[in-house]
Parts: structure tokens; C-alpha cells; sequence
């Protein structure tokens, strides 16, 4: 067994004890691999004055040369043939570039593993099947957008009976399927078994308010859940407020708070982190998050707000172990009223220029858009 | 919003004006255009009211130190002094008369209004799609306006003000809030139009020529790029001109400096210049506030450490300073740079700058020239001969004098047409 593959398969997604040691001798695990499939890696670590066998604390984890996620957006960059890349996803990219990443066999089943343990341990997986309302796209051949496959699979954890889009596939593009949402959700109300609502927060706030406007109010069965995740991305002019969405959802559909988990994941970096009662998203044992000064990228201390630097083991594929996604966050390790132990982080922003207006020629199509 | 004969419409009730809207505009078309007099007459009270507006700017995003600073500024170009003058300067040489030296009959040449003029504005600039309105009823013309998406209802507030102040200009003035993806209805707008004037970007300007007939004139004030041109010694003081420009623009103009072309073939010499640059650069970022937070900042730095990773294998260097950055690239083309104060340096010798600079044709807008006096008129020419339609010391590329033309030409005198007559 690898010692990612040990990393990963712990019961306890949190639990650090003797985990500390191990998380840096995958690392140097995985890194090793990386930079042996790609030449272009082992020149950028070469380049910046890095190796493997550097890591000898969890201080020396910054040392890993950063790489944004824009970097993935406009370079293709896989640590194994092309022909070992049995999933390909690209991030969803609210307009413009997306990411291409490609996981191979060790890397999907290492991560679906420790997706299905951490989804257990938060008691989101069931063994009930369930009525699924997807709020997002249906997935089809000619959309490649990770958050396609990531909502896709999140409803494989507990058997569905029935599942519905709210973007159904066309055969060329996507329609928006508010009355097939509306009348598939009216029959899943009927139904004894649970229903669960998976995808983008923005979609879920848009259906919520459609079920206030025309005065519907459900009470759907007992373990219903609302999985949301994916960013508040594409309605962000109207910022949605979570006390009023979990109000929502409690009064339209009549499912509790404690049954709403919001997720945090990236293409770039796929793995999951859950939002506690406290707001917190916790990290677990098998990755790191460094935040890094949105000037010289140089690692901040404790509390205060820089961008997001996630540091995992998981992939061989690809040079994903230190990557840094676009959000502006903030690390803490104050023991949280939610009892979970572990440090977490939380988001506050998403780095970008969104709104920025400019005349000078080409200009606009170098802005990277949020 | 929509305003149609000084009324604020849904879009249904815009949707029945835009059915009759060859009937409403040949109206219009009926009486006498308002005098100049009377437009810039209704501009200063308009004017006047700019505080009113700071509000609604505040909603549509700015700061309230920048929409004070935007009411001043069009207070300015509303003022009765700088629309005089700029009738006198755009149009008082057009107006002629006198004897043919071919003939015996003296004529007199004379201004008319194109007619009517769609305005497809662009969401740049707040105020400007308003501005080019008034423009076109200084020059006696009915006027359309398709709004910018993101405009907010700001112009059709502007518009009814103005109306509110001289109801005569009420049947004048249309606008219509449609999107431009919406082409049966633009093209209505277009149908009716004898000019099309549009603002914005190559898809802007593309879409216009698409909807625009061969019968209806195109007007283009599309984007633009501005730069910097520099040989032999390069005194601090002059480098510090540029980095204002660049830090006071954020580098999002036509005018504002995306970067520096340097004399050179020696890329030993283009990365030391690159340095010193960065270091003038560093301190004039610090001097100036940028109207930009930690967002754009730390887009800006995700985007230079993407560069560093990828930049050995392009002969990039990046010097990354607080609150800037230069990108010295071994590379002789003109581009747009990242902006918010991450300048290019690259490499232009004197005898490339006509192959360099010639393919881009109408991009090319304001230069700053560094160099020795000798070498002034020389490289002035041939910055010219390129294509480039101002010459200016860096600090200003960006300031507008009243009278500059725009983008090479007078633009009211492109509202207009010179109609001749015999005088008996």
C-alpha cells in the first residue's frame, strides 16, 4: 500500500495523531512521482530551488513551488500518459478559460475512497434511496465542466430512484427546467422516500424563491438533505444571504438545518471540505492550507486574510500538491464551538476585477473574468 | 429604462414606440433641429444638477470620491465656455463662403445634421452614452440611444433630465434598452438611422457593420492603445511621468500607457532598463492610491506568478514590486498589458518601429516619446507615418484638452454634413 493510499483511508477524516508524519512522507511521495512523469515540473521545482526530500516538517510545506489554478487554465501539465487519464474534468469556469485536469486510476480511487468516508462520517451517504433534484447540468457529452461530474456523483451516495435538472441537456446546449423541477419535486413530495437537492447554492436560492413566489410550502420525508457547493457564482449581483437560504429551506421544504451541508471543492484541488454550524470549513488530516499574501505570496500568519493555498498528496497525474485557487480566506485553529478539532478556514472573497470596465483595445479579453 | 418624447417606458410600451418609431422620427424630422444655442443652454442647467446624480452613481458601483470626481468632470465638458469652443474649433472651419476659383457662382458652404444617429454606447465610461447623445443634438441630429448593459437606467435618467429642462428636445431624443444579442429589434433601430455610431471593443464594432445596411454610415470609435516610446538617456523625472499615468489610469484607458518600447536590440540593456523602471514605478505606486483593493491585487499577483512559471520558457522576466509589476519580454509587439500597473518593456529599434506598428492599423492612439532632442523630429515621424494620432509628454496622455480630437478626427464634424449652395 502506498503511503497516499494510507493517508487517505483513515476512518477518522480529522483525526491528525500519527498522521503528521505520514502526510509528509506522501507528499514527498507524490512529489517524487510528479516530477519523474514531467519533465516541465522537475524543471520548475529544479528551477526554484526545491526537492522532495526538502520536507522534513510541516513548516517546510510552503517551500513547494505555488501553483495557481490559472496556471492549469493555460497550460496542460500531466505527470502520466494521456492514455492513463481515465476522468477528465474541466473546472466550470464562470466564463472564459477552464482548467483540464485528468485523474488516473490511483489518484480516482484513492480520492472517491476518501470521499465516501468523509460523506459518511458527516452522515451524508445513505442507505435509502432517494428522489435527487440536480441543481445544475445534466450531464452530456459536450460539457466537460467538473461540476457536472462532481453533483453527478455526489447523488451516487445513496442510491437514487429518481433524478431531475434544473439544466437539461438539449443535445447542444442547456435549457433551464423550472416546471420539470416544479412538477418532479410536487411528486417526490408524495413519495415516502427522501429527497436530496445537489448542486450550485445560486441554483437552489433562484428554485426557493420560485416556490415562495407561487406559495408552495413542503414537507418532504424525514432525511431529506440539501448538498450545495460550487461557489455563488453567476447570480452573484444579488447576494444571497445563508440565514435567509437555510430560513428557506426550511420553510419551502420543510428540511432542518442540520440536514443543509455546504461544500467546498475545485477541480484544481478535489477533495471536499464541509461548512460547520460555525461557518468553518475544517480541514482534513490528508491536506494543508497555507494563506499566502495577495502580494508577495509569502505565507501569512494565523488569521490573517490571503489567498488559498491547498497542499494534498492525492494526485499523481498531475503536479496538484500546492496549488492556490483564486479565493481570499482566512486559516484559524481556535477550538470551534462545532467540536470538530481540526483548523479550518474560511472564505471571504474570490480574488478578481469583475465589473472593471476598459477601452484599451484587446484589453477586455485579458481581464481574467470572474 | 427606455425614454421615449421625455417619458420613462416599460418595456412594453417601448416595444409599441419601437413599432412606430419611423413615423416618431420623421416627426421630429419635421421641425427645425433646436439651435446650439438652445442645447448648450439646457447642458449648463444640466450641469448644474450633476450633485442630484452622485447617488445613482454610488449604486452603480463607484465610490463616492470617484463619482464626485465624474460629476466634476462632466459639470466641465457640460460648461458653456467648453461647448463654444468646441463648435468653434470642430465645425467654425467647415463654414465657408466664397467664389470657386473654377467658377464664376459663389457658394456657400454650409452644416446640416447627418439626421438621425443610433448611438450604440459602451459601458467604458459612465456618462458617455448620454455624452455622445448631446454631441449629436449639438449637431442638430435625432438621436437613438441603445444603452450599455450595464448602464443601469443611468442614461435615460440623464436624457429625461435634460428634457426636463428644455422640453423641446423631448422628440429628439430616444432610448431604447434592448440587448444587443436582440439583432430584429437593432436592426429596426439601425433601419431608421442614417448613421450608426458605436462605442467599444472589436465585437462592438463588428456587430455594427452586421447591422448597419450599406446605405447607413458607420461611425467607430473603437478601443485603442497608447504607449510609450523611449531612446538614449531616459531621465528619472521622465520615467516617473510615465509610471503616473500609469498608476492614476490603472492602465484601463485608450489613452493610458499599456508599456514602454525601448531602442534597443540588447536584451542585457532591456532588462536593466526593465529594473530601474520597476523601481520608479515601485515609488510612484505607493505615492498614488489605488482606487482597486486586495481583489484585483491578488488577481494581479495569482496572474505574475502564472507568468513566472510559465516565463523561462518565453524569455519573460517579471520584476514583481508592491503594487506593480514590469514584464520585460525579448518580444517587438504592440499589446494590451495585464493593466492595474503591470507594465511591458520590450524591445523596438528605431528601424522596426514602421513593420512593428503599421499592422495595427487604427488601434494605435497616444505616444510619449523619450529621446534626445536630435533624435525628437525623427522618431516623431515615424511614430506618425505608423499611425499613432497624438504626441504628448507621458503625465498627460491621459488629459484631454477641449478641442483634442478623437481618435484623429473632430467629432461633432463627423455628425455633420458640408451642404453647398449657390448664393445669387
Amino acid at each position: 500500500m502506498s503511503l497516499r493510499s494510507r493517508l487517505f483511508s483513515r476512518r477518522d477524516p480529522y483525526a491528525r495523531d500519527g498522521a503528521e508524519e505520514l502526510f509528509l512522507a506522501a507528499m514527498r511521495e507524490t512529489l517524487e512521482k510528479n516530477a519523474a512523469g514531467s519533465d516541465k515540473y522537475a524543471e520548475i521545482l529544479r528551477r526554484e530551488g526545491f526537492s522532495p526530500e526538502m520536507l522534513k516538517t510541516e513548516g517546510d510545506l510552503a517551500k513547494i513551488p505555488p501553483i495557481p489554478t490559472l496556471y492549469f487554465k493555460r497550460n496542460r501539465l500531466f505527470c502520466v500518459p494521456e492514455r492513463k487519464l481515465i476522468v477528465r474534468a474541466a473546472s466550470s469556469g464562470t466564463s472564459g478559460n477552464a482548467s483540464e485536469v485528468g485523474f488516473d486510476l490511483s489518484s480516482l480511487l484513492i480520492g472517491f475512497g476518501a470521499l465516501r468516508r468523509f460523506f459518511r462520517f458527516h452522515r451524508v451517504t445513505s442507505i435509502i434511496p432517494t428522489n435527487d433534484i440536480v441543481l445544475g447540468y445534466e450531464p452530456a457529452k459536450h460539457n466537460r465542466a467538473g461540476a457536472v461530474k462532481t453533483a453527478y456523483l455526489t447523488t451516487k451516495f445513496a442510491p437514487a430512484l429518481r433524478r431531475e435538472y434544473a439544466l437539461k441537456d438539449n443535445g447542444a446546449g442547456y435549457d433551464i427546467n423550472i416546471d420539470g423541477i416544479r412538477k418532479a419535486l410536487l411528486g417526490y413530495a408524495k413519495s415516502p422516500f427522501p429527497v436530496r437537492f445537489v448542486g450550485f447554492p445560486s441554483y437552489m436560492f433562484f428554485l426557493l424563491k420560485t416556490l415562495e413566489k407561487e406559495g408552495i410550502s413542503l414537507a418532504l420525508p424525514a432525511r431529506s438533505a440539501v448538498l450545495l457547493g460550487g461557489g455563488w457564482k453567476e447570480f452573484s449581483g444579488e447576494s444571497v444571504d445563508r440565514a435567509e437560504m437555510l430560513e428557506l429551506i426550511e420553510a419551502r421544504l420543510g428540511i432542518k438545518k442540520e440536514r443543509c451541508f455546504e461544500f467546498f471543492s475545485a477541480v484544481e484541488h478535489p477533495l471536499a471540505y464541509l461548512k460547520c454550524a460555525c461557518g468553518h470549513f475544517h480541514i482534513p488530516a490528508y491536506s494543508r492550507v497555507i494563506i499566502r499574501d495577495t502580494e508577495t505570496l509569502e505565507p501569512l500568519p494565523e488569521g490573517e486574510a490571503g489567498l488559498l493555498n491547498f497542499i494534498t498528496p492525492l494526485v499523481s497525474s498531475m503536479p496538484l500538491c500546492s496549488v492556490i485557487t483564486d479565493d481570499i480566506a482566512i486559516f484559524g485553529t481556535a477550538p470551534c464551538p462545532c467540536g470538530n478539532p481540526a483548523p479550518y478556514f474560511d472564505l471571504l472573497a474570490r480574488s478578481g476585477v469583475s465589473g472593471i470596465k476598459t477601452c484599451a483595445a484587446e484589453a477586455g479579453e485579458r481581464l481574467v473574468d470572474r | 429604462m427606455n425614454l421615449v418624447n421625455g417619458k420613462i417606458l416599460n418595456d412594453n410600451e417601448a416595444h409599441d414606440a419601437l413599432e412606430r418609431l419611423g413615423e416618431l422620427v420623421l416627426e421630429a424630422r419635421f421641425s427645425a433641429p433646436p439651435s446650439a444655442e438652445t442645447v448648450i443652454a439646457a447642458c449648463e442647467k444640466l450641469g448644474a444638477m450633476g450633485a442630484e446624480f452622485i447617488p445613482l452613481l454610488v449604486k452603480g458601483g463607484l465610490s463616492r470620491e470617484r463619482a464626485e470626481a465624474e460629476i466634476e468632470l462632466a459639470r466641465s465638458m457640460l460648461s458653456r465656455e467648453k461647448l463654444e469652443a468646441r463648435l468653434k474649433l470642430e465645425l467654425g472651419a467647415l463654414e465657408a463662403e466664397f467664389t470657386p476659383i473654377d467658377s464664376p457662382v459663389p457658394v456657400r458652404h454650409s452644416l446640416a445634421p447627418l439626421g438621425t444617429l443610433l448611438h450604440i454606447a459602451a459601458g467604458n465610461a459612465e456618462g458617455l452614452p448620454a455624452f455622445s447623445v448631446i454631441e449629436g443634438l449639438l449637431t442638430g441630429n435625432v438621436n437613438i440611444l441603445k444603452p450599455p448593459s450595464n448602464d443601469g437606467g443611468l442614461s435615460a435618467i440623464l436624457l429625461s433630465r435634460l428634457v426636463s429642462v428644455e422640453p423641446s428636445l423631448k422628440n429628439r431624443i430616444f432610448v431604447f434598452d434592448i440587448p444587443s444579442s436582440d439583432t430584429a429589434k437593432m436592426r429596426k433601430l439601425a433601419a431608421v438611422s442614417d448613421a450608426v455610431v458605436v462605442w467599444g471593443g472589436d465585437e462592438a464594432v463588428r456587430g455594427a457593420r452586421l447591422l448597419a445596411s450599406p446605405d447607413t454610415a458607420i461611425i467607430e470609435w473603437g478601443h485603442k492603445l497608447s504607449f510609450c516610446y523611449a531612446s538614449g538617456e531616459v531621465s528619472e523625472a521622465e520615467l516617473l511621468g510615465v509610471c503616473r499615468n500609469i498608476c492614476e489610469t490603472e492602465q484601463l484607458y485608450c489613452s493610458s500607457c499599456q508599456g514602454i518600447f525601448l531602442d534597443t536590440e540588447d536584451e542585457a540593456e532591456l532588462f536593466a532598463f526593465a529594473e530601474r523602471f520597476a523601481d520608479i514605478l515601485e515609488r510612484a505606486a505607493a505615492d498614488a492610491t489605488s482606487a482597486y483593493g486586495k481583489r484585483v491585487r491578488a488577481q494581479k499577483t495569482l496572474e505574475m506568478r502564472t507568468l513566472e512559471l510559465e516565463g523561462s520558457e518565453k524569455g519573460m522576466r517579471i520584476i514583481k514590486r508592491k503594487g506593480c509589476a514590469v514584464i520585460a519580454e525579448n518580444k517587438t509587439a504592440l499589446e494590451p498589458s495585464l493593466m492595474f500597473r503591470t507594465p511591458w518593456v520590450r524591445p523596438l529599434p528605431r528601424n522596426r518601429i514602421l513593420k512593428t506598428l503599421i499592422p495595427y492599423k487604427s488601434r494605435l492612439q497616444t505616444a510619449s516619446l523619450i529621446c534626445p532632442q536630435r533624435d525628437s523630429e525623427a522618431l516623431s515621424e515615424l511614430l506618425i507615418r505608423s499611425g499613432v494620432v497624438r504626441l504628448c509628454a507621458a503625465e498627460r496622455m491621459s488629459e484631454a484638452y477641449c478641442g483634442v480630437p478623437h481618435d484623429g478626427c473632430m467629432p461633432l464634424s463627423r455628425y455633420v454634413r458640408i451642404v453647398s449652395g449657390e448664393l445669387s
